[in-house]
């Protein structure tokens, strides 16, 4: 069971969220203010964020930036704005994720789960790395797809393994870049189509209909 | 009589010199006494030009040979002595004044200099001044108070005709308007206008504004010199007319910015307090459905608002001309993966897809491309029997996807019609456009000068074409 804090100041989707969460046993603390929201954040012991960026009494990405300063909690931001702008800044400043409003329950119980993965030790023995059926061991240059060895190039594994890191999180566009190419590249998003294509090419069944490898327009990919 | 004054002066300096120098001929000896008789033509020369000074140093030799050089009081010449004491002192006055001159005039040309930079000076200190709204004017004033009646000719004043100058004036009028050239009174071009035209900037080739200058009021012609220094003034007030422009034209963009971000704002607002009940109606109807087939069809229904309200705040950009397409290198694989997984496809319709995975990338806005195909791929799939065919190629210039349904499709007569605003075209026994939804289409699309169309598709049904131009792009 996961202690989640829900910023929201909306009493329907507040209700609304205790039900949906309530399928995965998820214990619900409630905060309808910024400031209510510092005070639970404070008091720490928290596993996960959900936050609303339209609060009435403060800026929602202020927000954000002082909950990530007071603790390395996962938070998924859940809003109603859904200017692309505003979800990569919101990702940029260190948002595990996004979810925009009207959210689909489900979906939204996913990428919770993501989140709270995001806490547990992601390396075995090895040092191995695994995300749904692909497994890097970055010691050794490795990367298997259902036990299949995988001929990568250094930009594809290096692409690969911040995808698999990320554990189903979403990167954005600059994130992948600053990461793979370096910081001088993080605005050659065509760098990133390119690889991202050799790459489904190695591990997606129909690299013209991608599984594996997701894209948000205009935000960047993640592993599915 | 003022003329004559210098030559008296000449002539009284010579007497003076020849009376001295006679009675201390004794004392001075003659070597000394000639050359006291340089000083009278020095003097002279150095004040008043050539002539007087010439005058003065043939009276000065004459006198030199008349009461001093032996035989005295005669006029009688031995030797060289005389022709040598006539040739120094006429020499003498002609270089003397010759230098004289060229120092005089250069001092007269430091000095209208002077006044001129100094009255440069001040007009940039009197525009200079607070409030900055009315430089413009008072630089005129101080031009009226220094050259008299003057007035700022702006171009479209003149194009009406409405400037009440005479042809030949509006003629003068024009030319400086086209050359930047000073024309008019008191130039060389057509000088017998009545007013004088000049430029306000310092370039040639047409002008924004031109000043008239009235004649002076005793009727006499401006010198070259006048009119150019007049000139150099107006360019200063013409840079600041121009500054006013910019500062206008500045606050202008800042107000109709400032309405833009107040109108985003609204919507903003507007789709946040509409978003916060939907999400419970979605969220709530969501979890009913999963037993519940009546509140699945009102799940899909309430989704289908959401992405109405998409469209109304689309058509709002696009009304308000706020679109300003952020483009980037794109995967259209990526884009049709995105917008099929946004559109609730029924399981009665399948859809197909028939796209390389060696398309060159498209430059495009993600977000307004994403919109373009959930619109149509919504549209495709509603009217579809049983498949939606999705499919993608490069031609010479362009990347062309067509988006095929196997449903009624549209009469050819009708096809045109379909992007516009608020048409339904009927077709078969349902209708094609949502009435909003292919308008926004076609609007983004033409943002981002994607060409748009709708044809048959094989299977009988609407085919739409999406065109993406293509620039050189890199393929792996």
């Amino acid at each position: 069971m996961s202690r989640i804090l829900c910023v929201e100041d909306d009493a329907a989707i507040l209700r609304l969220l205790t039900v949906v969460l309530a399928a995965d046993a998820h214990q619900l603390v409630a905060a309808t203010t910024a400031a209510e929201a510092m005070e639970v954040v404070a008091r720490g012991d928290l596993n996960a964020i959900l936050l609303d960026l339209g609060l009435p009494d403060r800026d929602g990405l202020e927000l954000l930036v002082a909950i990530l300063a007071a603790c390395r909690v996962p938070v998924i931001v859940v809003s109603a704005r859904d200017a692309v702008s505003e979800k990569v800044a919101a990702l940029d400043l260190g948002a595990t994720d996004y979810v925009t409003k009207p959210f689909d329950g489900e979906e939204l119980r996913a990428r919770l789960r993501v989140a709270l993965r995001q806490n547990g030790s992601s390396t075995n023995g090895d040092g191995a790395i695994e995300h749904a059926d692909i497994r890097m061991v970055p010691s050794r240059h490795e990367a298997f797809l259902s036990g299949r060895a995988l001929a990568l190039t250094p930009r594809e594994y290096a692409l690969l393994q911040a995808l698999v890191e990320a554990r189903g999180r979403i990167l954005t566009h600059t994130m992948l870049l600053e990461r793979v190419w370096g910081e001088a590249h993080r605005e050659d998003v065509e760098y990133l189509r390119v690889a991202i294509r050799s790459l489904r090419r190695k591990i997606e069944a129909d690299p013209a209909a991608p599984l594996l490898v997701r894209n948000e327009p205009g935000i960047g990919y993640r592993l599915a | 009589m003022q003329r004559l004054a210098p030559y008296a002066i000449g002539l009284v300096g010579v007497a003076v010199v020849s009376w001295i120098t006679s009675a201390m001929l004794p004392t001075f000896g003659l070597a000394s006494s000639a050359l006291l008789f340089l000083l009278p033509v020095l003097l002279v020369s150095a004040r008043s030009g050539t002539w007087p000074g010439m005058i003065t140093a043939l009276a000065g030799s004459t006198a030199y040979n008349f009461f001093l050089l032996p035989p005295r009081f005669t006029f009688q010449i031995h030797g060289l002595d005389n022709v040598i004491s006539v040739v120094v002192l006429v020499s003498v006055a002609l270089v003397t004044s010759r230098l004289a001159v060229r120092l005089s005039s250069r001092e007269a040309e430091a000095l209208v200099r002077a006044r001129a930079s100094a009255e440069l000076a001040e007009l940039s200190t009197v525009l200079a001044k607070q409030p900055a709204e009315n430089a413009l004017e008072r630089g005129m004033a101080f031009m009226e108070r220094r050259f008299g009646q003057l007035w700022l000719l702006e171009d479209a004043l003149l194009e009406e005709g409405q400037a009440g100058l005479s042809p030949l004036d509006l003629a003068a009028a024009a030319w400086a308007f086209h050359n930047g050239d000073t024309t008019g009174h008191g130039t060389d071009t057509m000088s017998a206008a009545e007013w004088t035209f000049l430029p306000l900037a310092p370039r040639h080739g047409p002008q924004t504004a031109v000043a008239a200058l009235a004649r002076p009021p005793d009727g006499s012609v401006r010198p070259p010199s006048e009119l150019h220094h007049a000139a150099q003034l107006l360019h200063l007030i013409g840079q600041t007319r121009e500054r006013d422009l910019v500062e206008a034209e500045r606050r202008e963009h800042a107000m109709i910015a400032e309405s833009d971000r107040l109108r985003r704002n609204l919507f903003a607002a507007l789709a946040h307090d509409f978003r916060t009940p939907l999400t419970v109606v979605t969220g709530r109807l969501a979890l009913l459905a999963q037993g519940n087939a009546d509140a699945g069809e009102a799940l899909v229904a309430a989704q289908r608002i959401d992405r109405m309200m998409d469209d109304l705040l689309g058509a709002a950009r696009l009304e308000e001309g706020s679109l300003r397409p952020h483009l980037e290198s794109l995967d259209v694989i990526d884009s049709i993966c995105a917008a099929l997984e946004v559109v609730p496809v029924p399981l009665t319709v399948r859809v197909e897809r028939a796209i390389p995975d060696n398309l060159p990338f498209i430059q495009a806005d993600p977000v307004l491309l994403n919109h373009i195909l959930v619109n149509i791929i919504d549209n495709a799939q509603r009217h579809a029997r049983s498949t939606v065919r999705v499919s993608a190629e490069e031609t010479s210039d362009a990347l062309v996807l067509a988006f095929d349904d196997d449903g009624p499709g549209i009469p050819a007569l009708d096809r045109p019609k379909v992007f516009e605003r608020f048409s339904r075209i009927a077709g078969g026994d349902r209708q094609y456009g949502s009435g909003l939804g292919l308008a926004i289409v076609k609007g983004f699309a033409d943002a981002m000068n994607i060409s748009v169309a709708v044809d048959a598709a094989p299977s009988g049904g609407a085919r739409f074409i999406l065109s993406i131009p293509m620039t050189k792009s890199v393929e792996s």
